[in-house]
């Protein structure tokens, strides 16, 4: 071989490797298809095993049912069960089935279905799921019995979530760990076709679905026959898609895309109430937070007006206590909320005898008032983190921002030589403040090395004596009151959950169902003619 | 020739050793681990040491690169910790798009660089040779994920004429591979063009203009030859970069490729994945280095000589 | 010949290319280290009352989304990233020649194992080793000159080895070595000196190619810690900024594009000054 011939056998080479491999990809459909772009706290979801997953997309939830289903005002609806009850002590609850549901590999929905499903989350990642429940009683063929170790009240919260979606016992037992991966067998209205791990979804219409829930206008076969998911990362290139209809829905639209995304005609928009929260955590154990009055000052400090309008472009709302607006807990007397209050952070910080320094950073015998600011890297967090060091500066407190890596940043938090690090949480209960207050948690997920015995006795009744709902949430407000008072955190923002669409491929139900976007909406939505 | 080819590939096997060594230490010494990336609010520690145990991740570092090797020699890439499929499968499915773009990038930016080396040398010190060269500069000057926004904003967003993301059919190939090629045409056309201006000097070209043959005859079909020795040596040594050399494209335009997904990877520090993925990359432009060696040695054979 | 090497950098500023590339980063370095004197407001200094407004006269070059004066910010970036690249290829040019000289002076299997590693070095990509080095080293700038560093050792490793061995060769060390001259002697005395000039020209061609390398590893967030701007940082928060306040974006890019341009332009026209060329293309 010479070399002109070595150079054009290399050329061809890769031409035609070009051509095959273009050839072989995806091709669009034809009638009554579209493409959503998934949200990015949903990326890389792996598989589509709601038992074993520890993070899963739109994509489970389309493909699985839950025995019920929650609103967006945290009230639940029936859906694979018709209807429930719970006994007098709370130590047991009946479940109606509903009758005629069939699984997309024909297999019956039924009281040993669910039998057999409850029993998978021993010794998964989601045990803790199911942890309150002792055994399940099969009573008849559409209706079972949980006997419960202790009382539950949140076990009507936990069925409801994704992670309590039901799949086919005899799929799932057949494929073993590849599970969720080469198959997804559920009774919803979308069946898996194919699915890339970071890339896409494709599902396609369940038609002999009819058991829909009073969320669903439709509650029949969803009008949308073919549905790919995509997960683009950079979000620019998301919100440019949108606009120019190559993909016809964003379920989560970034927070600085909204006033440019406002701007286009074709674009139409839904709201969500929020199910996150930032703030940020103070380190309670060593370094200038171990001061009460110093977490009190910072927090006082913080104007969360300026993180609503520049950071989220006004979309969302402030947060003055740490659960999201939608739970009635995060509904505590007013008196215990935080709210800026600059001159009082001065004359707390002047009264603790940090005085300001000639070039306006405070100092205590001879030590400058310096504080390591810690955020994740993300652009919302890292500008967050850029409006509350400009804050601290006017209260006189210098700081220095770190960037880390999301998993980096945890390794981190676990050494606990961290001080100030501004946080985020997305989860619609009120247990989040046992998940990061806890001293059982010490030092991680519990990074603000959060121990006192007053909060650990709120804490106890709060999660293990609450009889029933109405008394949990009392409980969880004492709790959260009591940690507001000491200032355990400083609440930042609330951000909304918005979806934008493109109103030339798309017709989207007014209103969202669902505490986020969804089962109950996608089915409702069609494609325009 | 063929004792030749024999020698570097032995010396190979040590080097895939200590290559395969040095990717484990480094992904290691990042601080972080996976199951942290497994677990959410509400499992309990008990979990984190039953995944541990699952993943050999409980075992010291010298065990588990042990297993690692062992299995590698039996073909067995391992299983991702964090996406739960086999790594080879994992690989097969982004190689592809990875190669792609790669080739199609390499490709463009061979065929315009020499293009563009070719006119520069055969108008040498002309206007022409001056435009080119301003052009070709200006071209690997500016980076390529700001080319690779401004080429979306005008070509995708204001025309339309191509699609703004995503890897489906080839016209969303486009602007990738031009925003990713641009960088390499400055570095073929000036070596063209340097090799081929000294290779009109050399004394062969002298008596073919004397033997009457016409110029671009001369030029094309004698100097140029000549003059892509270099050139082909260069494009063997970015056989790594086609694979992996285009992470940034990748993540602006979201398309799926090694890079993205090593990328992914080492952020929830998945180590099995990582590992495959930097050993293949390394081994490939090792074996990139060799083939630019041969092909050197095959057209010149001094080198067999000199190199060892 | 050390008189005489001080000439081509004359001889290069009198080109006319020469001059206007040397003019521009003479005036970009004075730019870099007087910009605390010479931007017009703090860099940091945040007003969400003017956010991402279009460049005006109060505001040259429009204002970002907290509203920061882009221009000091601009100012200040270009400390920060021309400082990231010269530190960076400094460390690269150092440790590449040290490594280079003893591989080509030494020879043999130090020489085989010593390339071997610094290759390797070549195989992945520099955002990789940059995303890796910042997770180990701790966010900051060191990470990033660390990456950068090693993203060129290679080249002026194989560069320096190549000088050195043909230098070797040659009578005037020999000479030397019959003299009784010692390893040290010979390196530092002799061959270092004359394979230093083609060194710098790519030293000075490298730190074009560091600062766009800088900006590709500032839009991934890795370097400079808010809010101290480098052009890549100011380009990181950005990316969704192209389409609300595209003057926060494509400034920076286009300052890292004329600087590398000049750059080259310089280089080159020191490199015709010094007619070193086929030395350069040896390696």
């Amino acid at each position: 071989m010479n070399r002109r011939e070595f150079l054009a056998s290399t050329s061809v080479v890769t031409l035609g490797l070009g051509l095959v491999l273009t050839s072989g990809l995806p091709a669009r459909a034809a009638d009554s298809e579209a493409v959503i772009v998934l949200s990015s706290s949903e990326a890389g979801a792996p598989n589509q095993d709601p038992i074993r997953a520890t993070l899963l997309s739109l994509a489970s939830n389309l493909i699985y049912d839950r025995l019920v289903e929650q609103d967006d005002d945290q009230s639940y609806h029936p859906h694979l069960a018709e209807s429930w009850e719970t006994g007098a002590d709370g130590m047991s609850w009946t479940f109606k089935l509903r009758q005629g549901v069939t699984f997309h590999d024909s297999e019956p929905f039924n009281a040993a279905a669910v039998a057999w499903w409850i029993g998978k989350y021993k010794g998964s990642p989601n045990e803790y799921m199911t942890a309150a429940i002792d055994r399940v009683e099969i009573v008849d063929d559409y209706t079972v019995r949980f006997v419960m170790k202790r009382p539950e009240p949140n076990l009507i919260f936990n069925l409801a979530q994704q992670f309590m979606g039901i799949p086919s016992p005899k799929s799932y037992e057949a494929s073993g760990d590849s599970y969720g991966v080469t198959e997804a067998i559920g009774t919803g209205p979308y069946k898996l076709e194919s699915f890339v791990v970071g890339q896409e979804t494709v599902l396609v219409a369940n038609e002999d679905y009819a058991w829909g829930t009073d969320l669903s206008e439709n509650r029949a076969a969803p009008h949308i026959k073919r549905l790919t998911l995509r997960e683009i990362p950079d979000s620019s290139t998301a919100f440019l898609e949108l606009k120019t209809g190559g993909v016809g829905m964003l379920s989560s639209v970034p927070d600085e895309f909204l006033p440019q995304l406002q701007k286009e005609k074709q674009v139409g928009f839904r709201n969500l109430p929020g199910i996150g929260v930032t703030y940020l955590n103070f380190n309670s154990q060593s370094g200038a937070f171990a001061d009460a009055t110093m977490r009190q000052a910072t927090a006082l400090a913080i104007d969360q007006s300026a993180v609503l309008k520049s950071v989220y472009s006004g979309a969302g709302r402030e947060a003055h206590q740490f659960l999201i607006s939608s739970l009635a807990e995060s509904k505590v007397d007013p008196q215990f909320e935080i709210h800026h209050d600059l001159d009082k952070a001065k004359k707390l910080l002047d009264q603790t005898g940090w005085i300001n320094g000639s070039d306006g950073v405070r100092t205590k015998d001879n030590k400058r008032l310096r504080i390591k600011l810690w955020t994740r890297s993300e652009t919302e967090f890292r500008r967050t983190a850029e409006i509350v060091q400009a804050q601290l500066k006017v209260l006189g407190m210098e700081t220095e921002i770190v960037t880390f890596d999301n998993t980096t940043l945890r390794d981190q938090l676990r050494k606990g030589e961290h001080e100030l690090v501004v946080s985020h949480y997305d989860w619609n209960n009120a247990d989040i403040l046992d998940w990061f207050y806890s001293a059982k948690n010490i030092p991680f997920p519990n990074s603000a090395m959060w121990n006192d015995a007053k909060s650990e006795e709120l804490h106890d009744i709060a999660m293990l004596q609450s009889k029933n709902w109405d008394e949990r949430v009392a409980n969880f407000k004492k709790y959260q009151e009591y940690l507001l008072s000491q200032y355990a955190f400083a609440p930042l923002h609330e951000p909304a959950q918005n979806t934008a669409y493109n109103k030339d491929l798309l017709e989207v139900p007014e209103r969202i169902r669902g505490p986020q976007f969804g089962q109950p909406t996608i089915v409702d939505m069609k494609t325009v003619q | 020739m063929f004792l030749f080819i024999i020698k570097r590939l032995v010396l190979l096997v040590p080097v895939f050793f200590v290559v395969s060594l040095v990717v484990f230490l480094i992904i290691h010494l990042v601080p972080g681990n996976p199951i942290d990336n497994l677990m959410r609010a509400g499992s309990s520690s008990a979990q984190r040491v039953q995944i541990a145990a699952k993943y050999g991740l409980d075992r010291s570092l010298a065990e588990q690169y042990f297993v690692w090797m062992s299995r590698l020699m039996t073909g067995d890439l391992g299983t991702s910790i964090i996406q739960g499929r086999p790594v080879g499968a994992l690989i097969a499915r982004n190689l592809p798009y990875s190669l792609q773009l790669g080739g199609a990038a390499l490709l463009f930016s061979a065929l315009t660089g020499i293009t563009a080396g070719v006119l520069a040398a055969s108008f040498h010190g002309t206007r022409l040779d001056d435009g080119i060269s301003g052009l070709i500069l200006l071209g690997s000057t500016v980076p390529s994920f700001w080319l690779g926004l401004l080429l979306i904003l005008v070509f995708a967003v204001w025309l339309g004429w191509v699609p703004i993301s995503g890897a489906r059919g080839w016209t969303s190939l486009i602007l990738p591979v031009i925003a990713t090629g641009v960088g390499g045409i400055a570095l073929v056309a000036r070596v063209t063009r340097i090799a081929m201006i000294e290779t009109a000097r050399q004394d062969f070209v002298m008596l073919l203009h004397a033997k009457g043959l016409s110029p671009l005859v001369i030029q094309l079909r004698h100097v140029l030859r000549h003059a892509l020795v270099p050139v082909v040596t260069i494009l063997a040594l970015r056989i790594g970069w086609i694979l992996g050399g285009t992470v940034t494209i990748e993540y602006v335009f979201a398309r799926p490729g090694l890079g993205s997904l090593l990328i992914r990877g080492l952020n929830q520090r998945d180590y099995p994945l990582v590992q495959a993925c930097l050993l293949m990359l390394a081994m490939a432009v090792i074996l990139g280095t060799l083939i630019g060696d041969i092909v050197q040695a095959a057209m010149d054979p001094r080198q067999r000589e000199e190199r060892p | 010949m050390r008189a005489v090497r001080a000439m081509p950098m004359l001889k290069a500023i009198a080109s006319v290319k020469g001059s206007i590339a040397g003019l521009y980063l003479l005036f970009l370095i004075g730019g870099a280290l007087f910009a605390p004197w010479l931007s017009p407001y703090p860099y940091d200094q945040q007003d969400l009352t003017i956010m991402n407004q279009p460049p005006s006269l109060t505001h040259l070059m429009g204002t970002d989304e907290f509203g920061r004066d882009v221009l000091s910010r601009m100012i200040t970036g270009a400390r920060t990233s021309l400082s990231v690249s010269v530190t960076a290829i400094g460390v690269s040019v150092l440790s590449g020649l040290i490594l280079g000289a003893a591989c080509g002076y030494f020879g043999g299997a130090f020489d085989r194992v010593v390339m071997i590693g610094v290759d390797l070095t070549w195989s992945f990509p520099e955002i990789l080793i940059a995303l890796m080095l910042v997770a180990i080293i701790g966010p900051g700038l060191q990470g990033v000159v660390l990456a950068i560093a090693i993203a060129y050792l290679a080249q002026f490793t194989r560069l320096t080895r190549t000088q050195v061995m043909v230098l070797k060769g040659e009578t005037f060390v020999e000479a030397t070595v019959n003299l009784g001259a010692g390893h040290t002697h010979i390196l530092f005395a002799h061959l270092l000196p004359n394979a230093l000039a083609p060194v710098l020209v790519a030293a000075m061609l490298a730190t074009g190619d560091a600062i766009i390398l800088e900006a590709t590893l500032g839009f991934f967030g890795l370097g400079a810690q808010p809010p101290t701007p480098s052009w890549g940082a100011m380009m990181s928060s950005g990316t969704a900024q192209l389409f609300i306040a595209p003057w926060v974006i494509l400034l920076p890019g286009l300052a890292v594009a004329l600087t590398v341009i000049f750059l080259n332009l310089f280089g080159d026209a020191i490199i015709t000054a010094l007619d070193i060329r086929t030395k350069l293309r040896e390696a």
